[in-house]
């Protein structure tokens, strides 16, 4: 079977041009590539180079090289800036928003994602109008004062425990769960929450860590929140603390640079492991139309 | 079939009770409501108030008077016809170069390229890190003295102020900053949908003849429409609502702010006063909830008419 070409003699003609122009438009890639990665490799780079550099010497020449680099900045910062205090808060609120976010989820995309309940269609109609309802910004804040909940941990927890994306990707990928199997748990006599957390939980294993991931980069990440209901020190996440540091110590880069990278470093460690989690839940359902 | 397709976890075969699951059901559905959709659908009852930051303290309702006061009351609403206007403004440059430059990121990185998947991960790592990680470094980098990009500023015998200098200037490297922390987003979802795009279209194409940039516009582009209507959308709603770089490059100041971070600056005593505005922040906000609803909704129809031309 052969392809029909409209002049098989031209095309032979051009193959050898073709590869050439192929390999020209490689090499402009990498060149546009190259440049672009500049604007990203030289701020990283000029933050570690700033971070090992003595004040005075960063003083003298902000943009110049660090020639006997050290990691005093490191250990300054650490103690300045309250660091171990704020990293735990930090820990303590990611850790426990995330958890009790997603255990409550997994109940409510559960049934949802198999219309166990009338209505159970509207309840998840309820997630979606949420993306486009105005901020939550200013109730939310008179809600958490009438409670007698501003500036506790347990009242700023409390604004981290929902995610209406988060459960829109549990309850599409919770669809995906053959039905048989809550047909043989019930027959077989298993509980409910053991079906849940033992059967299903398993299963939607990809589903639950894409939405762990984000959850949690989101609120070790916030700014706005803990600068708003938390005025207690004691309770400042690491975000936060930063800038306060900043604030403070203004004009010591290097210790604020150092301050940025320790900050930075769990995250990095973070994607490195679940980079695909993370970025199969930015694009979940972005492509299909 | 349509049986089973019933709900037999309460049927006859069924051991589970109805009851346990509506109750498991039940924390999560309350929180939901409690903390996002009921205080989202309260914003627009309080903008009619008169609303503070007080526990306890009398909330009365004053009519429209916040909108008043928003749109024609003297200088200040002069300041907040400008935010506006400003909101837009960085909605649409940041759109159209971020769209623009993760398109280009991701058609380059879509090639069989030594070192892409490292391109593609440093592309992507602001993303991830947060707007003070990212506001911080690019603080460092624009130090107007002696800093990394005042030297390069240097070379070319030129020199700016850059986040400290005229408001217009720092404006707009704020909207560089924008666009270098969220173009990954942009060039990770083109990517998902490239790979969508079967191979065999371009083999048959290049069979006939077509070059890259036929290709493209006969293949590529009609191709990734969904991808294309996600980030135009996202883009746009995402940079209508995005303020926090603002707050960790410039502050609030004069001539700079947008609407965000005016709802953020009046509500929490952050602005030229140091009162919670909580009614007219609420109100405020309603202004850019409409903003973000008009241009959405006129984006939206943009988007589903290009598919069906694409599409169909």
């Amino acid at each position: 079977m052969s392809i029909p070409l409209k002049n098989p003699v031209a095309a032979l003609d051009k193959a050898p041009s073709f590869s050439t122009r192929s390999r020209n438009v490689k090499i402009a890639s990498y060149v546009v590539l190259s440049i672009f990665s500049i604007f990203y490799i030289w701020p990283l780079f000029m933050l570690v180079n700033t971070a090992l550099r003595p004040l005075t010497e960063y003083l003298r020449d902000p943009a110049g090289l660090a020639t006997n680099p050290s990691l005093a900045n490191f250990a300054d910062a650490w103690e300045l800036a309250n660091f171990p205090q704020y990293m735990l808060n930090s820990a303590i609120y990611t850790v426990t928003a995330t958890a009790i976010f997603v255990a409550t989820s997994l109940f409510v995309a559960f049934p949802i994602a198999r219309g166990y309940f009338k209505g159970s269609g509207a309840i998840l109609t309820l997630y979606v109008v949420a993306l486009f309802l105005p901020p939550a910004l200013i109730p939310q804040f008179q809600l958490i004062l009438n409670l007698g909940l501003f500036n506790t941990r347990p009242g700023f927890i409390m604004l981290f425990l929902i995610n209406p994306i988060g459960m829109i990707i549990l309850v599409n990928y919770m669809k995906s769960i053959p039905r048989e199997l809550d047909e043989s748990a019930a027959v077989d006599g298993s509980s409910y929450t053991r079906f849940v957390f033992s059967v299903i939980f398993p299963l939607i294993r990809p589903a639950v860590a894409t939405v762990t991931v984000l959850h949690a980069i989101g609120i070790w990440n916030e700014l706005i929140l803990p600068t708003i209901y938390l005025t207690n020190q004691d309770l400042y996440p690491i975000t936060r603390g930063l800038i306060v540091f900043e604030g403070v110590y203004g004009s010591n880069w290097p210790g604020i640079a150092a301050a940025v990278l320790m900050l930075m470093l769990p995250i990095l460690v973070l994607f490195m492991f679940l980079q695909r989690y993370i970025i199969g839940g930015l694009t979940a359902g972005a492509v299909k139309g | 079939m349509a049986i089973m397709q019933k709900n037999y976890l309460f049927g006859s075969a069924g051991k589970w009770r109805r009851l346990t699951p509506l109750m498991l059901l039940i924390p999560g559905v309350f929180l939901y409501l409690l903390i996002a959709l009921g205080p989202s659908l309260a914003t627009s009852v309080y903008s009619f108030t008169d609303a503070s930051g007080l526990r306890g303290a009398a909330v009365n309702w004053i009519g429209l008077d916040n909108y008043r006061e928003f749109l024609f009351e003297g200088l200040a609403s002069r300041d907040n016809i400008d935010a506006t206007l400003r909101t837009l403004r960085f909605s649409v440059l940041v759109t159209f170069i971020q769209f623009t430059l993760g398109l280009i990121l991701a058609l380059l990185l879509n090639q069989k390229l030594k070192g892409r998947t490292f391109f593609r991960t440093l592309f992507f790592i602001p993303v991830i890190l947060g707007v003070v990680i990212q506001g911080l470094m690019w603080k460092l980098f624009l130090q107007p003295r002696g800093g990394p990009m005042a030297t390069i500023f240097d070379w070319f015998g030129t020199q700016s102020e850059f986040l400290g200098g005229l408001p217009g200037q720092a404006f707009n490297w704020v909207i560089v900053v924008q666009i270098w922390a969220n173009v990954g987003v942009t060039m990770v979802i083109f990517l998902a949908g490239m790979q969508t795009i079967s191979e065999d279209l371009y083999e048959a194409a290049r069979i006939d003849g077509a070059d890259g940039w036929q290709l493209f516009k006969s293949i590529t582009w009609p191709q990734l429409t969904p991808a294309i209507n996600t980030n135009f959308l996202l883009n746009i709603i995402g940079s209508l609502q995005a303020w926090q770089l603002f707050l960790v490059l410039i502050g609030y100041k004069p001539g700079t702010q947008v609407l965000g971070y005016l709802v953020y600056a009046e509500g929490f005593g952050q602005g030229e006063s140091p009162a919670f505005r909580q009614g007219f922040a609420a109100a405020a906000s309603i202004v850019l909830f409409l903003l973000v609803l008009v241009i959405g909704f006129a984006a939206n129809r943009y988007v589903s008419w290009r598919e069906d031309r694409y599409m169909a």
